[in-house]
């Protein structure tokens, strides 16, 4: 790596301290000590079937193909519904704590003894966009701050070099909702999460290709002379330092992005973990995201949000998790795709020590129902159960949180909400999830409203 | 002695102090003298027993009873924060004990407003004021004076980025600086004023504050092509200094107000929010929909208008200021008639002309209608009894599940499906297409079979999730689509030539849908192999199937049973309904825009307990805010009035001389463009959460004078801006910046960083590109694609059609242009009272390597060359309204000899001097 992307770092040589400290919104202190130094949130959009995959229904075995009690022809998202429908995979007993959980994920099922699993989950909403957006923000509506963006504006970076809060959407395309899902919202646009993948790189990144190295230098120059001058005649105006220091710190990024995305550092041993070269390119591909991610964890990023899968589209079920039609064909297309690479980035993150203070949570927008949808073979939106799960820094593996009924129609027993899942989050970085707010039209907005608990029995 | 009597009563906490203590911290903050919620008072005993709307609060002896006990049991009181359960318990057993209860209890500290509110007052306007007076006494009480006023250049660069969002030109600031006559500024802001640009920068300011967008935003978010004719009427209407009571008036009810086009259009106000366009067939979320929907209106118009937080009142009484849960439902019952939707827009004789070209053919179409289904009619019998033999003359119709063709075993390189038309007419999708030979489907990519058929790219990634390539993959999960419904043909070539008997696809193999799919399939088409991929041989077609659908059996049968003369009878009518129908669908439409659609409702807007749209309280009636009574007639409009009534009668409201909220807000707006920071800080809450004024004589002032000026905004910018404060310089003053740093008193004029929108159309500007076309369809900073839902993709290289000011821009929610995001441009996803500034890297890698920056950069560097004298000054003067200093001047020649005019363009368009404005 030549030295000719530190033209921009060089401005910064000579600015009082402060100016680089107002922007790289240094680390700042929780608000209580915490385990966990930075999240991992992996997202599953399309609402991901919990009976499918981590809660297991004895009950829908047995009753497959009778009406569900109480509900013949219920009308959800779609329209009716029709008799109960069990998952086509087995449910096996896995780890020290026999977690019962789908065949259709081994590698994931392996590290059982990791998960802390919120079996009753409910959310607001029944359709993707505004339910992506609820598991992000904790507002169905468009526009509120995400949780990484909350975190940033808590913790601050603690890598001036690359963004605190950094999205990587699926290959197959940005989830239901699109960037409303890793936004500022109203807190300062800093605070956005930086979307890129190990595809395509930030944008505007790279130094035009016309453009020669000691042209950019001279330009660099020359604007640091028209800078410093104006700054000059205009004493007492701190933003103009800030900008100028903006300028050095996209130098050093320039420097920092393309090392993280690098992926050839990695050994062979890594790739093959993750199944980087999987014959599956969606596979392929999203384990590469899932090694970026790692690379950015290490490098401190404070929060990374990573996708497996995207958004709706003519088809369903086919870019994302949302089976309406065909169950079974759509989760052996997705599940191979989420497994090996999400539990090797797992089992790296502990192999490197990282769990310890890395906290992973696994999150999705709802359920989905137990009964097949009238006239297919696939399921219909569940906004009233649905699982999620966390590991890492401060949770308690291989525990159970919560339960839905017989069938997973409904959460039932210790039910949690998207608030008071946030609210762990927070506590788990040592955030208070009553004091962190903002003051937006009218009202101190939180993460989790005016909502939420913390589910003190899944913390170690 | 002492310390033992504290102890004592530390101990000895009577109930009915520990009971009444609970009541004061927790009750009396909506249940004082002040707020008295619900018409309750719990200061004292006697109170609590005479109650409020629900009753006596008390019954002493018996808290089963009690309302209080019970409200207070089942978490309903305190609102949101109920009481532990010690505290409740305490409560209880207090009651049962009588209730003992001496003092009177007081508030302790304010922590609500109620209707004496500062911003809920008349207004009181200082008499013999001006703004100078007023920011004087405060600026003279802190020792602090004015600065003096700047030098022209910098006044001239104020003043045209405050009113127009662009540079001035170095001829008009030459033209400024050398002008002798006294009036030579007050000439200038008057030109200003007057000139178009005026109403494109102060109407985005507009946008911003009623989360105008393009877009529905949610899920879908598909945009909205004919929104952009909302915006050129707010354009418009600043630009022809509409007075801004009837333009609030006609935000809320042009549609009765004004049958001319360019004035309805303000309607759209009421829809330039989001609005979820996913279809819902379960009642809760279908409920919640239209109730989102109503909450944005309400939200949109008090935080707007009246700089109320209505909204928080949604699931109950308003925390902190006084706005009843029940004035929620009022206002949302004013716009119970309010649809998502476009609106013709025509003037009365445009739309009587429309109806004059329309109304022949839709009589036309009516009666050839008519007649096709009596002659059907008349020939019911003999179909009734002929149908089934008719039908079955056919082949199976083609099937969802499978379709097969076979032929004598004919050798075959090439195979060829000619799709001629689908069931339904759209284009159909297909799994696979296999090709047997014996036993053996031979058309497999995993033996060397290869596909061609053209397929709709969607634009994912690399994935190509509707690729051609699944029709010979072996698996029927994924599905080829063709690229459009056109006749289309997909061949497969087999590995070596072949005897092949057999061709067979299908859509729905796997049966997901049971049978009962409905979409489009093949329905005509033909069979073909060939040997050397040219010379093709037809081996099987669907001729001879029967159709897919049921109604085209129908018309099988139909025609089957007619006599020669009927049949040509029904055919040529049906050959005249069709022209009819072409005819009337190309004569021209009338003008639609996305501005709403009003409808009497059929059902009415209920008061939702705790915001859940399935426990549904009291009906609510349209009726006036009871925030402002004291202060304001009330009004309610009766159920079976029109619905537009209700709007109306709102709109008055809010524009009555007497509203205090109006005219303030708005007085603050336009003075928080102008200094970068309202007067309260807070510019859409006046309520108890926002700020206070920092100067209320001044906001008084304002708000009255504008309302002299009968609420036209030219004449208040020119007052303003003819003030002493707004032309005093920008210069630091170290001992004033210590005693007031962020110069809310004045001392000086704070600078300000140009918003996203003005750096765009600056560098436009200063690059000579700018194309000041105003008005019409928007232009677009991304590509746009629609499978389902819609995904933006950020353009990578920008045509001259981008070089119109943004906010021309087609914005749609949620989706941020990289360089106008990173600066800070909301998404209009929520209304924007007050924008936030950022600095960060992300901002200087968009504006140093972005191609729309590289390619002003050029036409920058290409107009100094194209224009007379000195380039490098020429620049300064463009970009920095002054001429450059020796040091400068020797940089940039240094640096336009080694790497050319481009470079140097490049560092003026990033330089910090351009973006911000002394």
């Amino acid at each position: 790596m030549s030295s000719r992307r530190t033209f921009l770092g060089d401005i910064a040589m000579g600015l009082p301290a402060i100016a680089l400290h107002q922007l790289t919104a240094a680390t700042r202190a929780p608000h209580f000590p915490a385990k966990a130094k930075r999240v991992l949130q992996i997202m599953c959009p399309g609402a991901c079937s919990h009976i499918d995959t981590f809660d297991y229904k004895p009950e829908l075995e047995k009753r497959h193909g009778q009406p569900m009690p109480g509900a013949e022809k219920e009308v959800s998202f779609q329209g009716a519904n029709g008799n109960l429908m069990r998952s086509p995979w087995p449910f096996v007993p896995r780890g020290q704590s026999g977690k019962r959980i789908t065949a259709m994920l081994p590698h994931l099922g392996a590290l059982a003894d990791e998960m802390a699993f919120l079996h009753a989950m409910t959310t607001r909403t029944n359709t993707h966009g505004p339910g992506c957006v609820m598991m992000n923000t904790g507002y169905v509506f468009e526009g509120f701050p995400s949780a990484g963006a909350w975190v940033s504006y808590a913790l601050g970076s603690e890598n001036d070099n690359l963004p605190a809060y950094v999205s990587i959407p699926d290959i197959r395309g940005i989830p239901p909702a699109g960037p409303a899902n890793w936004t500022a919202g109203f807190l300062p646009a800093e605070h956005q999460g930086v979307s890129f993948n190990a595809s395509e790189p930030i944008r505007n990144l790279e130094r035009p290709g016309l453009i020669s190295e000691a042209e950019e230098r001279a330009t660099l120059e020359f604007l640091d002379v028209l800078n410093r001058g104006h700054m000059a005649r205009h004493p007492g105006h701190s933003d103009l330092q800030a900008r100028i220091a903006a300028y050095a710190l996209a130098g050093r990024m320039q420097l920092s992005a393309p090392e993280v995305s690098d992926l050839t550092r990695e050994s062979k041993a890594t790739h093959e973990l993750y199944g980087t070269a999987d014959s599956n390119p969606l596979k392929a591909a999203y384990a590469k995201n899932c090694l970026l991610a790692r690379r950015l964890l290490e490098r401190n990023v404070r929060y990374v949000q990573l996708y497996c899968a995207s958004r709706a589209s003519g088809v369903d079920g086919l870019l994302n998790w949302d089976a309406h039609k065909t169950l079974q064909a759509d989760y052996e297309r997705h599940c191979p795709i989420l497994d090996q690479p999400t539990a090797g980035l797992l089992k790296d993150l502990k192999s490197r020590g990282m769990l310890s203070d890395t906290l992973v949570i696994w999150t999705t927008e709802f359920g989905r129902m137990p009964t097949h949808q009238e006239g297919t073979l696939g399921r219909d939106h569940n906004p009233d159960a649905f699982t999620v799960w966390m590991a890492g820094a401060g949770v308690k593996g291989g525990t159970s949180h919560g339960g839905t009924d017989d069938f997973g129609r409904r959460a039932v027993e210790d039910i949690t909400t998207v608030h008071a899942f946030w609210a762990t989050v927070l506590h788990l970085i040592g955030l208070d999830y009553n004091k962190l707010s903002w003051y937006h039209n009218g009202i101190d907005r939180r993460l989790t409203d005016v909502h939420g608990h913390v589910i003190r029995e899944i913390l170690a | 002695m002492l310390l033992l009597l504290l102890s004592t009563l530390l101990a000895e906490d009577s109930i009915e102090t520990a009971a009444t203590r609970i009541l004061e911290k927790n009750c009396l903050q909506c249940h004082g003298a002040q707020s008295k919620m619900g018409g309750l008072i719990l200061e004292s005993r006697e109170a609590a027993l005479k109650g409020g709307v629900g009753g006596p609060a008390l019954v002493p002896g018996n808290a089963a009873q009690s309302l209080l006990a019970r409200k207070v049991n089942e978490g309903k009181m305190p609102v949101g924060t109920p009481l532990p359960a010690a505290d409740r318990q305490l409560i209880a057993r207090w009651i049962d004990q009588g209730a003992p209860w001496t003092n009177k209890l007081a508030v302790a500290e304010r922590k609500r407003a109620g209707k004496d509110w500062w911003s809920l007052q008349p207004l009181k306007p200082p008499p013999n004021a001006s703004i100078d007076s007023v920011l004087n006494a405060a600026l003279t009480a802190k020792g602090l004076r004015m600065s003096a006023e700047a030098d022209r250049r910098t006044l001239i660069r104020r003043a045209t980025f405050d009113l127009t969002g662009l540079p001035p030109t170095p001829e008009a600031v030459a033209a400024f600086v050398a002008d002798p006559a006294s009036n030579a500024y007050e000439k200038l802001i008057d030109e200003l004023l007057a000139s178009p640009g005026y109403g494109e920068r102060w109407g985005r300011h507009w946008m911003d504050v009623i989360r105008f967008g393009e877009s529905h935003g949610y899920e879908q978010n598909h945009l909205r092509p004919n929104a952009w004719h909302f915006r050129d009427y707010i354009i418009r209407s600043f630009n022809d200094g509409k007075p801004f009571d009837r333009f609030l008036q006609e935000h809320l009810a042009a549609d009765v107000l004004s049958a001319d086009p360019k004035e309805a259009v303000g309607t759209g106000f009421l829809v330039a929010g989001p609005h979820d366009t996913v279809g819902n067939a379960a009642e809760a979320p279908k409920r919640q929909q239209r109730a989102d929907d109503l909450d944005d209106m309400i939200n949109a118009t008090a935080s707007a208008f009246l700089g109320l937080t209505v909204s928080c009142a949604r699931c109950h009484d308003h925390k902190f200021d006084p706005i009843l849960q029940a004035d929620y439902y009022r206002m949302a019952a004013i716009f119970g008639g309010v649809i998502h939707a476009e609106r013709e827009l025509a003037t009365p004789a445009g739309l009587a002309a429309h109806r004059a070209r329309t109304a022949p053919l839709e009589t036309e179409i009516r009666e050839i209608t008519e007649k096709l289904a009596a002659a059907r009619e008349t020939a019911k019998p003999r179909v009734e009894s002929r149908r089934e033999a008719i039908l079955a003359q056919y082949r199976a119709a083609p099937e969802s599940r499978l379709t097969e063709e076979s032929w004598p075993a004919a050798p075959a390189r090439f195979v060829r499906l000619r799709i001629q038309a689908t069931s339904t007419g759209g284009a159909t999708s297909l799994e696979e297409f296999e090709v047997w030979s014996g036993g053996r489907n031979v058309a497999l990519a995993s033996d060397g079979a290869r596909i061609t058929a053209t397929s709709v790219r969607k634009e994912d990634g690399s994935t190509d999730p509707y690729s051609e390539k699944h029709l010979i993959d072996g698996r029927f999960d994924q599905r080829w689509i063709p690229a459009d419904s056109k006749p289309v043909t997909l061949t497969v070539e087999l590995p070596r030539a072949i005897e092949v008997t057999r061709a067979a696809w299908s859509r729905d193999r796997a049966g997901g849908f049971q049978g009962r799919f409905s979409g489009p399939i093949p329905s005509e088409y033909i069979v073909e192999i060939s040997l050397d991929g040219s010379a093709w041989r037809q081996v099987a077609s669907s001729e001879g199937r029967l159709p897919v659908t049921d109604a085209q059996r129908e018309e099988l049968v139909l025609m089957a049973v007619f006599s020669e003369r009927e049949k040509q009878t029904y055919r040529e009518a049906q050959q005249r309904l069709a022209a009819a129908r072409r005819a009337l669908n190309e004569l021209p439409k009338l003008t639609m825009a996305y501005a709403g659609k009003f409808e009497q409702p059929t059902e009415p807007v209920y008061l939702l307990k705790r915001g859940n749209v399935m426990d549904r309280g009291d009906v609510a009636a349209a009726a006036s805010l009871t925030t402002l009574d004291r202060v304001l007639p009330a009004f309610d409009v009766p159920a079976n009035e029109p619905e537009s009534k209700r709007r109306l009668a709102l709109a008055q409201w809010i524009t009555d001389p007497k509203n205090p909220l109006t005219p303030r807000v708005l007085a603050n707006r336009v003075w928080h463009y102008h200094f970068g920071r309202g007067i309260v800080g807070t510019p859409s809450d006046f309520g108890f959460s926002g700020e206070r004024p920092s100067h209320p004589e001044l906001l008084d002032h304002l708000a009255a004078r504008l309302l002299a000026h009968g609420w036209r905004l030219k004449p208040l910018h020119k007052e303003i801006m003819l003030s002493k404060a707004y032309r005093q310089s920008s210069a630091n003053n170290e001992a004033a910046a210590k005693a007031d740093g962020e110069a809310r008193l004045l001392w000086r004029f704070p600078p300000q960083r140009l918003e996203a929108e003005a750096i765009r159309d600056t560098i436009l500007a200063v690059s000579g590109t700018l194309d000041r076309t105003m008005g019409g369809p928007g232009f677009h900073l991304f590509r746009y694609t629609v499978d389902n839902v819609a995904t933006y993709y950020p353009l990578e290289t920008f045509g001259p059609e981008t070089y119109r000011r943004a906010v021309y821009q087609q914005a749609a929610r949620s989706v941020r242009s990289e360089m106008l995001g990173q600066y800070d441009c909301p998404d209009s996803s929520l209304p924007e009272p007050k924008r936030v500034v950022t600095t960060s890297p992300l901002q200087a890698l968009a504006l140093l390597n972005n191609s729309f920056l590289l390619d002003q950069s050029a036409f920058f560097a290409g107009r100094l060359e194209r224009e007379a004298g000195d380039p490098v000054r020429r620049a300064f003067q463009l970009a920095f309204s002054r001429d450059p200093e020796p040091a400068e001047q020797t940089a940039a020649r240094n640096l336009i000899a080694r790497h050319g005019l481009k470079a140097f363009a490049r560092a003026i368009l990033n330089a910090n001097e351009l973006i911000y404005v002394q």
